[in-house]
């Protein structure tokens, strides 16, 4: 609806992330690029969707279950594809740990482990906003806006804004807990992530029905709100246990 | 399975960690490069909407048949797609062609030690895509913003600007900050200036520019390594249009590292109508922090003096280096990578992200396999194969996904 309002879009989807990338990963130039690696890594996984969906798209019926179909698919795909991701990610700490010791400097703190997930999961949630919101905004910036018909109360250009908004909390704070509890071998922790990331695709699915958005939105944002609170509580355990058993040392 | 026997002590967290400091260099390399992309994914996508003026001038100004003939062609709508595949394939080979016989030519003048007039060509046409470049395309910006600025002051400031620019990249007293953004301007300039051509050409002219730098740099008999080897025996350094990556205040007892990359030579005469040249300097070793196999001193540091000792006896690995060691990086390569993107950018944002994503990955490739293979390697084939690559892809597969996905208001 012009610039302003196409600015506006952008920062409601991505002004979270812009102030984590700024206070935290700008100063860290390693967490920059393990940000660029994790975006295309996303970004590749879907690809490799999209290609295999190819053939069935464009959907043209409104039932439920060809979406329901998708979405399983996908977000399954995708958390198969967070453990192959872990593994880099260990492999990628021991090369880092190995080298700190060639050059006689501390290996990686808890912190700098919790940081690189933190850049990896921001690396998912930029690539989501990115695909899913801002590469459709560039109409936002013209003179009109547009709506949906299954939505009609709200500009479409809101509705993605705050969906990606959404999904960029859950993806950036989803890796922290997934790599926390892959590495400390908690099935709580390993189990919430995936569920979390099926349980925010399938509310999206609410909006498929007419008027559904606006019960799809706020539950969004709980999901979201929840997942974040999660990963606080993870955090701040983590954090204080490892205080406790250096001092007790 | 419990890593804390791992962990370091964060109680003597006073010391710096590695995370700190790793992957400076690469992020120093990186930045310019994005900021290149960005300027003329901006530039293309505010002035795409190319008005009657932009497209008199610009047919003013071309004043070669064979891209300009093909854009009237367009225009005028009397193209197919195989003629417009045609006039790509001979465009672009064309261009192979010149820019070979002018690397040859490179080389030779080098041979002779005609360095001078090498410097001053460089100055010649660092002015010319300054003024003419940059006037035309800010011609272009005024007229589609609508900028009220007068004849004489307008002048007065290319003037400026442009005697500025080519004593920033030619004078070694300039502050760094300056040569870096003229360098990152000229590559924007020169950049805008081909994504002007038409589609096919530009594709066709970027996987035969990197499938030549490829041949240039890798084949024995190629122009590039022979100016390579000719300046590493004569361990003097090219003249040549390439962005340096020194940090702007340089600390003294700073890491050294010897770590450079190719750049191109890219002269267009007449059939092109532009002139920029860059020159091309090998990439003699690196190392990337993450890879485990590099033997190379990764973080030792070196004083002036041992730096100078390192270059000496390495003679038989690369070229004596710039005087501060920092990572160099050809313009040649800043200015295709984003052609690619703003190539991308003339369709839609999404195969610009995933462009702009596919060049990253292929420098950092790059990166990776210098540090393994501790020789010159191009900079150009990896990026802009993954480049077009993940460009089709989008184009074909992702895009029609993503947007039924989205108009459905599913994410996940």
């Amino acid at each position: 609806m012009t610039v302003a309002s196409g600015v506006g879009y952008v920062l409601i989807a991505l002004g979270p992330a812009f102030s984590l990338f700024a206070s935290v990963i700008a100063k860290k130039p390693f967490l920059i690029l393990t940000l660029l690696s994790s975006t295309l890594f996303w970004l590749m996984s879907l690809i490799v969707l999209a290609g295999a969906w190819r053939a069935f798209l464009p959907v043209k019926s409104t039932e439920l279950w060809p979406y329901s179909i998708l979405i399983l698919t996908s977000v399954g795909f995708q958390e198969g594809i967070r453990i192959g991701f872990w593994r880099l990610f260990k492999k990628m700490e021991d090369m880092l740990n190995a080298f700190a010791d060639r050059v006689s400097k501390p290996r990686l703190f808890l912190t700098d482990k919790m940081l690189l997930a933190l850049a990896g999961g921001l690396g998912h949630g930029l690539a989501h906003a990115v695909f899913f919101c801002l590469s459709l905004l560039t109409p936002a910036f013209g003179p009109a806006t547009f709506y949906v018909d299954k939505c009609s109360n709200i500009p479409f250009f809101l509705i993605s804004a705050i969906i990606a908004l959404g999904f960029v909390i859950i993806h950036t704070f989803s890796m922290v807990i997934a790599f926390n509890g892959y590495t400390e071998g908690k099935r709580k922790d390993q189990i919430f992530v995936p569920f979390a990331h099926l349980i925010a695709a399938v509310i999206t699915l609410i909006n498929l029905v007419p008027g559904g958005c606006n019960v799809g939105l706020p539950l969004l944002c709980i999901m979201a709100g929840t997942t974040l609170y999660y990963s606080w509580q993870l955090v701040w355990r983590r954090l204080t246990e490892h205080q406790t058993t250096r001092s007790s040392d | 399975m419990d890593d804390r026997s791992t962990d370091s002590d964060p109680v003597t967290a006073s010391e710096s960690s590695i995370l700190d400091t790793l992957g400076e260099d690469v992020i120093r390399i990186v930045s310019p490069v994005s900021l290149c992309m960005l300027l003329v994914v901006l530039l293309v996508s505010s002035l795409s909407s190319t008005n009657d003026l932009s497209s008199s001038i610009s047919s003013l100004f071309l004043s070669s048949p064979p891209t300009s003939f093909s854009s009237l062609n367009l225009l005028l709508g009397s193209d197919s797609t195989w003629e417009e595949i045609k006039s790509a394939l001979i465009t672009a080979l064309s261009f192979v062609v010149v820019v070979t016989l002018l690397t040859f030519l490179l080389v030779l003048l080098f041979y002779f030690r005609c360095t001078n007039f090498l410097r001053i060509y460089m100055g010649i046409s660092s002015l010319f895509v300054l003024s003419f470049l940059g006037g035309f395309i800010s011609l272009l910006l005024i007229s589609h913003f609508k900028v009220p600025i007068d004849p004489l002051t307008f002048g007065i400031l290319l003037f400026n600007l442009s005697v500025v620019g080519v004593f920033a990249v030619f004078m070694s007293k300039f502050p760094i900050s300056m040569n870096q953004g003229y360098l990152v301007a000229i590559g924007v300039l020169t950049a805008y200036w081909f994504t002007m051509l038409p589609e096919w050409t530009t594709w066709a002219l970027l996987i035969a520019m990197s499938l030549y730098d490829l041949a240039a740099v890798l084949l024995p008999v190629g122009p590039l390594r022979l100016l390579v080897e000719l300046a590493m025996s004569r361990n003097e350094e090219i003249p040549a249009l390439v962005y340096e990556a020194r940090p702007v205040d340089p600390q003294p007892g700073d890491r050294v590292r010897v770590w450079r990359e190719r750049t191109d030579v890219v002269r267009i005469e007449a059939t092109e109508n532009s002139t920029n040249s860059a020159n091309v300097q090998t990439i003699q070793e690196t190392r990337l922090a993450v890879s485990e196999e590099i033997t190379a001193p990764l973080i030792e540091p070196f004083p002036q003096t041992g730096d100078r000792h390192l270059n000496t006896e390495e003679e038989d690995d690369g070229i004596g280096l710039g005087s501060s060691g920092a990572i160099k990086l050809g313009l040649g390569d800043f200015i295709f990578y984003s052609v690619l993107v703003g190539r991308a950018a003339m369709y839609d944002y999404m195969t610009v992200y995933a462009c702009y994503l596919a060049i990253m990955a292929g420098l950092g490739v790059t990166l990776l396999l210098l540090a393994v293979y501790r020789k010159a390697l191009p900079a150009l084939p990896v990026s802009i194969m993954l480049g077009v690559v993940f460009y089709l892809l989008t184009r074909v597969l992702l895009e029609v996904f993503v947007v039924q996905c989205s108009s459905n208001l599913l994410m996940f």
